[in-house]
Protein backbone atom coordinates (compact mmCIF):
# COMPACT_ATOMS: atom_id res chain seq x y z
CA UNK A 1 0.00 0.00 0.00
CA UNK A 2 0.89 3.65 -0.35
CA UNK A 3 1.47 6.87 2.35
CA UNK A 4 1.84 10.23 1.67
CA UNK A 5 3.36 11.78 4.32
CA UNK A 6 4.38 15.80 4.74
CA UNK A 7 7.78 16.27 6.79
CA UNK A 8 9.20 19.59 8.27
CA UNK A 9 12.96 19.29 7.59
CA UNK A 10 15.95 22.02 9.42
CA UNK A 11 17.17 23.76 6.42
CA UNK A 12 20.79 22.00 6.80
CA UNK A 13 22.59 19.78 4.20
CA UNK A 14 22.17 16.46 4.67
CA UNK A 15 19.10 15.96 6.62
CA UNK A 16 17.31 14.88 3.48
CA UNK A 17 19.92 11.71 2.93
CA UNK A 18 19.69 11.55 6.56
CA UNK A 19 16.33 10.46 6.25
CA UNK A 20 15.81 8.97 3.60
CA UNK A 21 18.39 6.19 3.83
CA UNK A 22 16.55 3.92 6.92
CA UNK A 23 13.27 3.91 4.91
CA UNK A 24 14.32 0.82 2.34
CA UNK A 25 16.23 -0.62 5.07
CA UNK A 26 12.45 -0.69 7.19
CA UNK A 27 11.02 -2.64 3.44
CA UNK A 28 9.85 0.33 2.38
CA UNK A 29 9.89 1.58 -1.08
CA UNK A 30 10.19 5.57 -1.37
CA UNK A 31 8.28 6.43 -4.78
CA UNK A 32 8.67 10.37 -4.88
CA UNK A 33 10.17 12.99 -3.28
CA UNK A 34 9.20 16.58 -3.26
CA UNK A 35 11.47 18.49 -1.29
CA UNK A 36 11.15 22.67 -1.89
CA UNK A 37 14.09 24.43 -0.05
CA UNK A 38 12.16 27.78 -1.37
CA UNK A 39 9.22 27.14 0.48
CA UNK A 40 10.51 27.43 4.13
CA UNK A 41 7.71 28.16 5.74
CA UNK A 42 7.51 30.57 9.34
CA UNK A 43 9.92 27.96 11.87
CA UNK A 44 12.19 28.90 9.05
CA UNK A 45 12.00 25.03 8.13
CA UNK A 46 10.75 22.96 4.55
CA UNK A 47 8.36 21.03 3.75
CA UNK A 48 9.63 17.29 2.29
CA UNK A 49 6.94 15.39 0.53
CA UNK A 50 7.11 11.76 0.42
CA UNK A 51 4.76 8.94 -1.24
CA UNK A 52 6.19 5.33 0.23
CA UNK A 53 5.28 1.94 -0.40
CA UNK A 54 5.24 -1.40 1.76
CA UNK A 55 3.18 -3.09 3.66
CA UNK A 56 0.94 -1.96 6.50
CA UNK A 57 3.76 -2.81 8.81
CA UNK A 58 6.56 -1.75 7.00
CA UNK A 59 5.26 1.86 6.86
CA UNK A 60 4.49 1.68 10.79
CA UNK A 61 8.45 1.37 11.19
CA UNK A 62 8.90 3.98 9.25
CA UNK A 63 7.08 6.54 10.70
CA UNK A 64 7.88 5.42 14.60
CA UNK A 65 11.43 5.73 13.17
CA UNK A 66 10.85 9.56 11.94
CA UNK A 67 9.25 10.04 15.46
CA UNK A 68 12.21 8.60 17.18
CA UNK A 69 14.58 10.86 15.06
CA UNK A 70 12.44 13.68 16.17
CA UNK A 71 10.78 14.31 12.57
CA UNK A 72 7.97 16.23 12.80
CA UNK A 73 5.16 14.74 10.42
CA UNK A 74 2.99 17.54 9.77
CA UNK A 75 0.59 15.09 7.51
CA UNK A 76 0.00 12.36 7.08
CA UNK A 77 -2.42 10.99 4.01
CA UNK A 78 -4.06 14.13 3.73
CA UNK A 79 -4.44 14.71 7.07
CA UNK A 80 -3.11 17.35 9.42
CA UNK A 81 -1.05 15.49 12.12
CA UNK A 82 -2.59 17.87 14.73
CA UNK A 83 -2.61 16.89 18.31
CA UNK A 84 -6.11 17.07 21.10
CA UNK A 85 -5.17 17.57 24.44
CA UNK A 86 -6.93 18.72 27.37
CA UNK A 87 -5.93 20.78 30.39
CA UNK A 88 -8.14 21.89 33.32
CA UNK A 89 -7.54 25.21 35.39
CA UNK A 90 -8.44 25.54 38.72
CA UNK A 91 -8.82 29.24 40.67
CA UNK A 92 -10.20 32.29 40.81
CA UNK A 93 -10.87 31.91 37.05
CA UNK A 94 -13.86 34.46 36.16
CA UNK A 95 -11.88 37.46 38.39
CA UNK A 96 -8.44 37.03 37.14
CA UNK A 97 -10.03 37.60 33.39
CA UNK A 98 -11.19 35.07 31.38
CA UNK A 99 -11.01 36.55 28.09
CA UNK A 100 -7.37 37.43 28.24
CA UNK A 101 -6.15 33.85 29.47
CA UNK A 102 -8.01 32.15 26.53
CA UNK A 103 -6.23 35.24 24.24
CA UNK A 104 -2.69 34.37 25.74
CA UNK A 105 -3.15 31.04 25.14
CA UNK A 106 -4.45 31.52 21.37
CA UNK A 107 -1.47 33.71 20.84
CA UNK A 108 1.12 30.39 21.43
CA UNK A 109 2.37 29.38 18.24
CA UNK A 110 0.73 26.27 17.01
CA UNK A 111 -2.08 26.53 20.06
CA UNK A 112 -5.51 26.87 19.51
CA UNK A 113 -8.36 26.76 21.97
CA UNK A 114 -11.02 24.78 20.71
CA UNK A 115 -13.26 24.59 23.93
CA UNK A 116 -14.13 25.81 26.97
CA UNK A 117 -15.80 24.51 29.75
CA UNK A 118 -16.18 26.63 33.27
CA UNK A 119 -17.89 25.39 35.97
CA UNK A 120 -18.49 28.09 39.12
CA UNK A 121 -18.51 27.01 42.83
CA UNK A 122 -20.96 29.71 44.08
CA UNK A 123 -19.12 32.58 45.37
CA UNK A 124 -15.32 30.09 45.66
CA UNK A 125 -12.93 28.81 42.96
CA UNK A 126 -14.42 28.16 39.33
CA UNK A 127 -12.96 24.88 37.20
CA UNK A 128 -12.55 25.53 33.58
CA UNK A 129 -11.67 22.49 31.36
CA UNK A 130 -9.77 23.67 27.83
CA UNK A 131 -9.39 21.73 24.49
CA UNK A 132 -6.80 22.56 22.96
CA UNK A 133 -6.03 21.82 18.99
CA UNK A 134 -1.71 21.91 19.02
CA UNK A 135 0.13 21.52 16.10
CA UNK A 136 2.80 18.37 15.86
CA UNK A 137 5.23 18.21 18.52
CA UNK A 138 4.09 21.03 20.14
CA UNK A 139 2.31 19.55 23.12
CA UNK A 140 5.04 20.08 25.53
CA UNK A 141 5.78 23.88 24.61
CA UNK A 142 2.32 24.40 25.10
CA UNK A 143 1.83 22.72 28.14
CA UNK A 144 4.97 24.69 29.47
CA UNK A 145 3.03 28.05 28.26
CA UNK A 146 -0.12 27.71 29.73
CA UNK A 147 1.79 26.54 33.04
CA UNK A 148 3.25 30.25 33.38
CA UNK A 149 -0.15 31.77 32.24
CA UNK A 150 -1.52 30.08 34.84
CA UNK A 151 1.29 30.85 37.65
CA UNK A 152 0.60 34.53 36.48
CA UNK A 153 -2.69 34.12 37.84
CA UNK A 154 -2.50 31.75 40.49
CA UNK A 155 -4.38 29.20 38.81
CA UNK A 156 -3.96 25.40 39.47
CA UNK A 157 -3.24 23.56 36.39
CA UNK A 158 -3.99 19.79 35.62
CA UNK A 159 -2.52 18.27 32.65
CA UNK A 160 -2.63 15.09 30.68
CA UNK A 161 -0.17 12.47 31.31
CA UNK B 1 20.32 -26.41 59.73
CA UNK B 2 21.31 -22.54 58.94
CA UNK B 3 19.61 -20.09 60.62
CA UNK B 4 18.80 -16.27 60.14
CA UNK B 5 18.19 -14.75 64.02
CA UNK B 6 15.85 -11.57 63.12
CA UNK B 7 14.59 -8.30 64.82
CA UNK B 8 11.81 -6.48 64.21
CA UNK B 9 11.77 -2.66 65.10
CA UNK B 10 8.48 -1.26 64.58
CA UNK B 11 5.21 -3.29 65.90
CA UNK B 12 2.38 -1.25 64.06
CA UNK B 13 0.58 -2.47 61.37
CA UNK B 14 3.45 -3.73 59.33
CA UNK B 15 5.74 -4.88 62.13
CA UNK B 16 3.27 -7.57 63.19
CA UNK B 17 2.64 -7.74 59.61
CA UNK B 18 6.12 -9.37 59.28
CA UNK B 19 5.48 -11.65 62.64
CA UNK B 20 2.43 -13.36 60.90
CA UNK B 21 3.54 -13.76 57.55
CA UNK B 22 6.47 -15.79 58.86
CA UNK B 23 4.59 -17.95 61.20
CA UNK B 24 2.95 -18.46 57.84
CA UNK B 25 6.05 -18.93 55.49
CA UNK B 26 8.78 -20.21 57.75
CA UNK B 27 8.32 -23.56 57.53
CA UNK B 28 8.08 -23.56 52.97
CA UNK B 29 11.24 -20.80 53.94
CA UNK B 30 12.56 -24.21 55.56
CA UNK B 31 12.06 -26.06 52.90
CA UNK B 32 13.09 -24.45 50.24
CA UNK B 33 15.92 -22.53 51.13
CA UNK B 34 17.29 -24.78 54.05
CA UNK B 35 17.34 -21.53 56.17
CA UNK B 36 15.10 -21.30 59.79
CA UNK B 37 13.55 -17.85 60.65
CA UNK B 38 14.08 -17.11 64.00
CA UNK B 39 12.67 -13.95 65.70
CA UNK B 40 14.83 -13.01 68.38
CA UNK B 41 13.55 -9.79 69.19
CA UNK B 42 10.65 -7.30 68.61
CA UNK B 43 9.95 -4.17 69.37
CA UNK B 44 8.09 -1.08 69.88
CA UNK B 45 8.34 2.44 70.58
CA UNK B 46 9.42 1.80 74.21
CA UNK B 47 9.31 -1.97 75.20
CA UNK B 48 10.24 -5.19 73.15
CA UNK B 49 10.48 -9.00 74.25
CA UNK B 50 13.93 -10.59 73.72
CA UNK B 51 14.72 -14.01 73.46
CA UNK B 52 17.86 -15.48 72.02
CA UNK B 53 16.06 -18.52 71.64
CA UNK B 54 13.66 -17.24 69.87
CA UNK B 55 10.00 -15.76 70.21
CA UNK B 56 6.62 -16.82 69.47
CA UNK B 57 5.41 -14.83 66.60
CA UNK B 58 1.74 -14.66 67.56
CA UNK B 59 1.95 -14.60 70.54
CA UNK B 60 3.94 -11.32 69.93
CA UNK B 61 1.17 -9.86 68.24
CA UNK B 62 -1.26 -11.20 71.04
CA UNK B 63 1.07 -9.80 73.42
CA UNK B 64 0.93 -6.41 72.10
CA UNK B 65 -2.77 -6.19 71.19
CA UNK B 66 -3.93 -7.60 74.88
CA UNK B 67 -1.97 -4.97 76.46
CA UNK B 68 -0.62 -2.56 74.10
CA UNK B 69 3.18 -2.53 74.51
CA UNK B 70 5.64 -5.84 73.61
CA UNK B 71 6.75 -5.92 77.19
CA UNK B 72 3.35 -7.88 78.43
CA UNK B 73 5.19 -11.17 76.08
CA UNK B 74 5.27 -13.49 79.33
CA UNK B 75 8.34 -13.99 80.41
CA UNK B 76 10.77 -12.32 77.77
CA UNK B 77 8.80 -9.24 77.68
CA UNK B 78 11.40 -6.29 78.84
CA UNK B 79 12.26 -2.53 79.10
CA UNK B 80 14.92 -2.30 76.87
CA UNK B 81 13.96 -0.32 73.50
CA UNK B 82 15.29 1.73 70.60
CA UNK B 83 19.33 1.32 69.90
CA UNK B 84 19.88 -0.43 72.76
CA UNK B 85 18.06 -3.86 71.72
CA UNK B 86 20.20 -4.42 68.79
CA UNK B 87 23.38 -4.65 71.34
CA UNK B 88 20.50 -7.14 73.77
CA UNK B 89 20.63 -9.58 71.52
CA UNK B 90 22.81 -11.75 69.11
CA UNK B 91 20.94 -11.19 65.40
CA UNK B 92 21.44 -11.27 61.58
CA UNK B 93 19.10 -9.32 60.27
CA UNK B 94 17.17 -5.91 61.06
CA UNK B 95 13.63 -5.81 59.72
CA UNK B 96 12.78 -2.22 60.14
CA UNK B 97 9.35 -0.95 59.98
CA UNK B 98 9.27 1.93 62.52
CA UNK B 99 7.19 5.84 61.03
CA UNK B 100 8.69 7.26 58.56
CA UNK B 101 9.99 10.70 59.19
CA UNK B 102 10.82 13.16 56.30
CA UNK B 103 12.70 15.37 58.20
CA UNK B 104 15.04 13.77 60.72
CA UNK B 105 14.66 10.37 59.19
CA UNK B 106 14.62 8.74 62.55
CA UNK B 107 14.79 6.41 64.03
CA UNK B 108 15.07 4.35 61.21
CA UNK B 109 18.31 6.22 60.37
CA UNK B 110 20.06 5.60 63.45
CA UNK B 111 18.65 2.00 63.86
CA UNK B 112 20.08 1.17 60.06
CA UNK B 113 23.02 2.53 60.47
CA UNK B 114 23.82 0.79 63.90
CA UNK B 115 23.14 -2.68 62.21
CA UNK B 116 24.92 -1.81 59.11
CA UNK B 117 27.98 -0.93 61.45
CA UNK B 118 27.35 -4.36 63.14
CA UNK B 119 27.60 -6.12 59.80
CA UNK B 120 23.83 -7.23 60.06
CA UNK B 121 21.88 -7.22 57.02
CA UNK B 122 18.26 -4.46 57.22
CA UNK B 123 15.21 -4.99 55.26
CA UNK B 124 12.79 -1.77 55.65
CA UNK B 125 9.60 -0.66 54.65
CA UNK B 126 10.64 2.65 55.77
CA UNK B 127 10.65 6.01 53.33
CA UNK B 128 12.16 8.32 55.44
CA UNK B 129 15.72 7.99 55.34
CA UNK B 130 15.62 6.71 52.02
CA UNK B 131 13.87 9.90 51.01
CA UNK B 132 16.57 12.20 52.56
CA UNK B 133 20.06 9.90 52.48
CA UNK B 134 19.37 7.71 49.99
CA UNK B 135 23.06 8.40 49.25
CA UNK B 136 24.59 7.79 52.54
CA UNK B 137 22.18 5.14 53.48
CA UNK B 138 23.31 2.80 50.75
CA UNK B 139 26.83 3.70 50.93
CA UNK B 140 26.86 3.10 54.82
CA UNK B 141 25.60 -0.43 53.54
CA UNK B 142 28.22 -1.39 50.94
CA UNK B 143 30.99 0.05 52.95
CA UNK B 144 29.96 -2.64 55.55
CA UNK B 145 29.33 -5.30 52.59
CA UNK B 146 25.78 -5.77 54.37
CA UNK B 147 22.32 -6.16 52.33
CA UNK B 148 20.06 -3.33 52.42
CA UNK B 149 16.44 -3.81 50.62
CA UNK B 150 13.66 -1.78 50.82
CA UNK B 151 11.25 -3.48 48.17
CA UNK B 152 8.28 -2.31 50.32
CA UNK B 153 9.00 1.41 50.72
CA UNK B 154 7.40 1.95 47.18
CA UNK B 155 3.84 0.41 46.37
CA UNK B 156 3.78 -2.06 49.27
CA UNK B 157 3.31 -5.46 47.59
CA UNK B 158 3.34 -3.80 44.41
CA UNK B 159 6.57 -5.34 42.95
CA UNK B 160 8.63 -2.35 41.36
CA UNK B 161 12.38 -1.87 42.48
CA UNK B 162 13.35 -5.37 42.47
CA UNK B 163 11.39 -6.23 39.49
CA UNK B 164 12.55 -3.22 37.18
CA UNK B 165 16.19 -4.00 38.49
CA UNK B 166 16.14 -7.59 38.17
CA UNK B 167 13.48 -8.76 35.98
CA UNK B 168 14.24 -6.16 33.58
CA UNK B 169 18.07 -6.53 33.78
CA UNK B 170 18.44 -5.96 30.12
CA UNK B 171 16.80 -2.78 29.68
CA UNK B 172 18.00 0.65 30.34
CA UNK B 173 14.64 2.86 32.19
CA UNK B 174 13.73 6.27 30.61
CA UNK B 175 11.07 6.46 32.85
CA UNK B 176 8.27 5.44 35.63
CA UNK B 177 5.10 7.11 35.46
CA UNK B 178 2.43 6.11 38.38
CA UNK B 179 -0.10 6.09 41.09
CA UNK B 180 1.83 5.65 44.25
CA UNK B 181 -0.30 6.57 46.79
CA UNK B 182 -3.16 4.76 47.78
CA UNK B 183 -4.90 7.05 49.83
CA UNK B 184 -4.99 9.66 47.59
CA UNK B 185 -6.55 6.91 44.43
CA UNK B 186 -8.94 5.80 46.82
CA UNK B 187 -10.41 9.56 47.48
CA UNK B 188 -10.26 10.40 44.04
CA UNK B 189 -12.01 7.62 42.67
CA UNK B 190 -15.35 7.82 45.46
CA UNK B 191 -14.94 11.91 44.40
CA UNK B 192 -15.61 10.60 40.60
CA UNK B 193 -18.23 7.63 41.09
CA UNK B 194 -20.28 9.69 43.24
CA UNK B 195 -20.18 13.41 42.84
CA UNK B 196 -19.32 14.20 45.92
CA UNK B 197 -16.90 17.13 47.58
CA UNK B 198 -13.22 16.66 48.68
CA UNK B 199 -13.90 17.48 52.39
CA UNK B 200 -16.71 15.04 52.71
CA UNK B 201 -14.89 12.32 50.94
CA UNK B 202 -12.01 13.11 52.76
CA UNK B 203 -13.65 12.68 56.41
CA UNK B 204 -15.70 9.56 54.62
CA UNK B 205 -11.96 8.03 53.87
CA UNK B 206 -11.02 8.84 57.62
CA UNK B 207 -13.87 6.97 59.24
CA UNK B 208 -13.26 3.83 57.41
CA UNK B 209 -9.44 3.99 58.31
CA UNK B 210 -8.58 4.23 54.96
CA UNK B 211 -6.90 7.83 55.15
CA UNK B 212 -5.07 8.90 58.28
CA UNK B 213 -6.18 11.41 61.27
CA UNK B 214 -3.67 13.79 59.98
CA UNK B 215 -3.98 12.82 56.16
CA UNK B 216 -1.70 15.65 54.92
CA UNK B 217 1.32 13.06 54.39
CA UNK B 218 -0.83 11.77 51.49
CA UNK B 219 -2.95 14.48 50.57
CA UNK B 220 -0.53 16.82 50.23
CA UNK B 221 2.02 14.60 47.68
CA UNK B 222 4.26 14.45 50.13
CA UNK B 223 4.22 10.45 50.54
CA UNK B 224 4.30 9.89 46.80
CA UNK B 225 6.81 12.30 46.63
CA UNK B 226 9.16 10.43 49.06
CA UNK B 227 8.37 6.85 46.94
CA UNK B 228 9.36 9.22 43.71
CA UNK B 229 13.28 10.18 45.14
CA UNK B 230 13.29 6.35 45.95
CA UNK B 231 12.26 5.36 42.48
CA UNK B 232 14.85 8.28 41.21
CA UNK B 233 17.90 6.66 43.32
CA UNK B 234 17.18 3.11 42.91
CA UNK B 235 16.01 2.39 39.69
CA UNK B 236 17.11 5.35 37.73
CA UNK B 237 20.35 5.76 39.34
CA UNK B 238 19.53 9.84 39.43
CA UNK B 239 21.10 11.41 42.82
CA UNK B 240 18.33 13.19 43.88
CA UNK B 241 16.40 14.04 47.41
CA UNK B 242 13.04 15.03 48.66
CA UNK B 243 13.66 18.61 48.12
CA UNK B 244 13.89 17.93 44.20
CA UNK B 245 10.69 16.82 43.69
CA UNK B 246 8.04 19.50 42.62
CA UNK B 247 5.01 18.52 44.94
CA UNK B 248 1.24 19.49 44.74
CA UNK B 249 -1.18 17.26 46.73
CA UNK B 250 -5.42 17.06 45.71
CA UNK B 251 -6.62 19.11 48.28
CA UNK B 252 -7.25 21.70 45.51
CA UNK B 253 -9.35 19.52 43.51
CA UNK B 254 -12.93 20.27 42.99
CA UNK B 255 -15.55 17.92 42.54
CA UNK B 256 -16.73 20.29 39.24
CA UNK B 257 -12.67 19.48 37.86
CA UNK B 258 -13.50 15.86 38.33
CA UNK B 259 -17.06 16.19 36.34
CA UNK B 260 -15.54 17.90 33.54
CA UNK B 261 -12.95 15.64 33.25
CA UNK B 262 -15.01 12.75 32.74
CA UNK B 263 -17.07 14.53 30.88
CA UNK B 264 -14.22 14.60 28.62
CA UNK B 265 -13.30 10.93 28.83
CA UNK B 266 -10.89 11.58 31.33
CA UNK B 267 -10.06 10.78 35.20
CA UNK B 268 -7.89 12.89 37.82
CA UNK B 269 -4.94 11.01 39.28
CA UNK B 270 -2.37 11.95 41.79
CA UNK B 271 0.61 10.66 39.32
CA UNK B 272 4.06 10.86 40.03
CA UNK B 273 6.67 11.11 37.42
CA UNK B 274 10.59 9.55 37.74
CA UNK B 275 13.02 10.53 34.58
CA UNK B 276 16.06 12.19 33.93
CA UNK B 277 13.87 15.69 33.31
CA UNK B 278 11.16 15.40 35.67
CA UNK B 279 10.66 14.66 39.15
CA UNK B 280 7.40 15.57 39.92
CA UNK B 281 4.11 14.65 41.54
CA UNK B 282 0.80 16.34 40.67
CA UNK B 283 -2.87 15.64 39.47
CA UNK B 284 -3.02 14.93 35.84
CA UNK B 285 -5.72 14.18 33.71
CA UNK B 286 -5.99 10.11 32.71
CA UNK B 287 -7.60 8.95 29.91
CA UNK B 288 -10.87 6.26 31.20
CA UNK B 289 -9.87 2.66 30.10
CA UNK B 290 -6.08 3.45 29.87
CA UNK B 291 -3.68 1.88 32.67
CA UNK B 292 -3.80 4.37 34.71
CA UNK B 293 -7.77 3.87 35.17
CA UNK B 294 -7.70 1.87 38.78
CA UNK B 295 -9.85 2.00 41.64
CA UNK B 296 -9.81 1.82 45.36
CA UNK B 297 -6.61 1.99 47.06
CA UNK B 298 -4.47 0.47 44.35
CA UNK B 299 -1.03 1.45 43.19
CA UNK B 300 0.05 1.16 39.78
CA UNK B 301 3.45 1.91 37.60
CA UNK B 302 3.94 2.42 34.11
CA UNK B 303 8.11 1.69 33.31
CA UNK B 304 9.21 3.06 29.94
CA UNK B 305 12.32 0.76 29.00
CA UNK B 306 14.70 0.94 25.67
CA UNK B 307 13.80 -2.87 24.09
CA UNK B 308 10.97 -3.89 26.26
CA UNK B 309 8.65 -1.11 25.44
CA UNK B 310 5.75 0.39 28.01
CA UNK B 311 6.05 -2.47 31.43
CA UNK B 312 2.63 -1.67 33.95
CA UNK B 313 2.42 -3.23 37.55
CA UNK B 314 -0.27 -3.03 39.61
CA UNK B 315 -0.84 -4.22 43.18
CA UNK B 316 -1.93 -3.24 46.67
CA UNK B 317 0.21 -0.42 47.92
CA UNK B 318 -0.70 -0.73 51.56
CA UNK B 319 -1.35 -3.74 53.95
CA UNK B 320 -0.62 -5.14 56.92
CA UNK B 321 0.38 -8.24 55.09
CA UNK B 322 0.79 -7.34 51.78
CA UNK B 323 3.33 -4.78 52.93
CA UNK B 324 5.09 -7.39 54.91
CA UNK B 325 5.00 -9.99 52.16
CA UNK B 326 7.33 -7.36 49.99
CA UNK B 327 9.59 -7.39 53.46
CA UNK B 328 9.77 -11.33 53.45
CA UNK B 329 10.59 -11.25 49.62
CA UNK B 330 13.35 -9.16 50.32
CA UNK B 331 14.74 -11.27 53.28
CA UNK B 332 14.00 -14.60 50.61
CA UNK B 333 16.70 -13.05 48.30
CA UNK B 334 19.31 -12.03 51.08
CA UNK B 335 18.87 -15.82 52.43
CA UNK B 336 19.70 -17.01 48.50
CA UNK B 337 22.95 -15.01 48.20
CA UNK B 338 24.19 -14.97 51.71
CA UNK B 339 23.04 -18.23 53.72
N1 LIG C 1 0.94 0.57 56.66
C1 LIG C 1 1.29 0.24 55.44
O1 LIG C 1 0.52 -0.37 54.73
C2 LIG C 1 2.65 0.62 54.91
C3 LIG C 1 2.98 0.33 53.57
C4 LIG C 1 4.27 0.61 53.08
C5 LIG C 1 5.19 1.20 53.94
N2 LIG C 1 4.85 1.52 55.25
C6 LIG C 1 5.85 2.09 56.14
O2 LIG C 1 6.14 1.14 57.15
C7 LIG C 1 6.45 1.79 58.38
C8 LIG C 1 5.54 1.28 59.47
O3 LIG C 1 4.19 1.59 59.14
P1 LIG C 1 2.96 1.13 60.05
O4 LIG C 1 1.74 1.35 59.27
O5 LIG C 1 3.22 -0.22 60.62
O6 LIG C 1 3.04 2.21 61.24
P2 LIG C 1 2.37 2.12 62.67
O7 LIG C 1 1.21 1.18 62.63
O8 LIG C 1 2.20 3.49 63.15
O9 LIG C 1 3.51 1.39 63.56
C9 LIG C 1 4.71 1.98 63.89
C10 LIG C 1 5.39 1.15 64.96
O10 LIG C 1 6.69 1.70 65.22
C11 LIG C 1 6.84 1.83 66.62
N3 LIG C 1 7.81 2.87 66.94
C12 LIG C 1 7.64 4.22 67.00
N4 LIG C 1 8.78 4.82 67.35
C13 LIG C 1 9.69 3.84 67.54
C14 LIG C 1 11.04 3.81 67.96
N5 LIG C 1 11.71 4.94 68.24
N6 LIG C 1 11.68 2.62 68.06
C15 LIG C 1 11.02 1.46 67.79
N7 LIG C 1 9.74 1.43 67.41
C16 LIG C 1 9.08 2.60 67.29
C17 LIG C 1 5.46 2.11 67.15
O11 LIG C 1 5.44 1.84 68.54
P3 LIG C 1 4.10 1.91 69.43
O12 LIG C 1 3.32 0.68 69.04
O13 LIG C 1 4.62 1.83 70.81
O14 LIG C 1 3.42 3.18 69.08
C18 LIG C 1 4.65 1.15 66.29
O15 LIG C 1 4.69 -0.14 66.85
C19 LIG C 1 6.31 3.27 58.12
O16 LIG C 1 7.58 3.82 57.87
C20 LIG C 1 5.43 3.34 56.87
O17 LIG C 1 5.70 4.48 56.11
C21 LIG C 1 3.60 1.22 55.73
Amino acid sequence: MRMNLVLELLDVPGQLVSILEPISGLGANLVTVVHRRDAKNEKGKIPVQLTLEGEQENLNRVIKRFDDLNITIVEKDGFTNKEFVSTILIGHIVDRDVRDTTDKINALDGVFVIGFDIKLDGEKKSTALINLEVDPGKKHFAFDKIAEIAGEKDLLMINEV
Amino acid sequence: MKECKIIIMGFGSVGQGIAQAISLKKAMIKERYGVELKVVAAADSSTSAINQDGLEEMLLIHSKNSEGNLSAYPEYGSSISGLDVLDAVDYDLLMEATPTNITTAEPALGLTLKAFEQGKDVVTSNKGHLAIKFGEVTKAAEENGVEFKYEASVGGAMPIINFARETLSSCGINSIVGILNGTTNYILSRMTSEGSPYDITLKESQELGIAETDPTQDVEGIDAACKTVILANSVLGIDATYDDVSVDGISNITSQAIELADKDGYLIKLIAEVSEDTLKVSPRLVKKGSAYDIGGTLNMATIKTDLAGDVTVMGLGAGSLETASAMLTDVISILKVKY
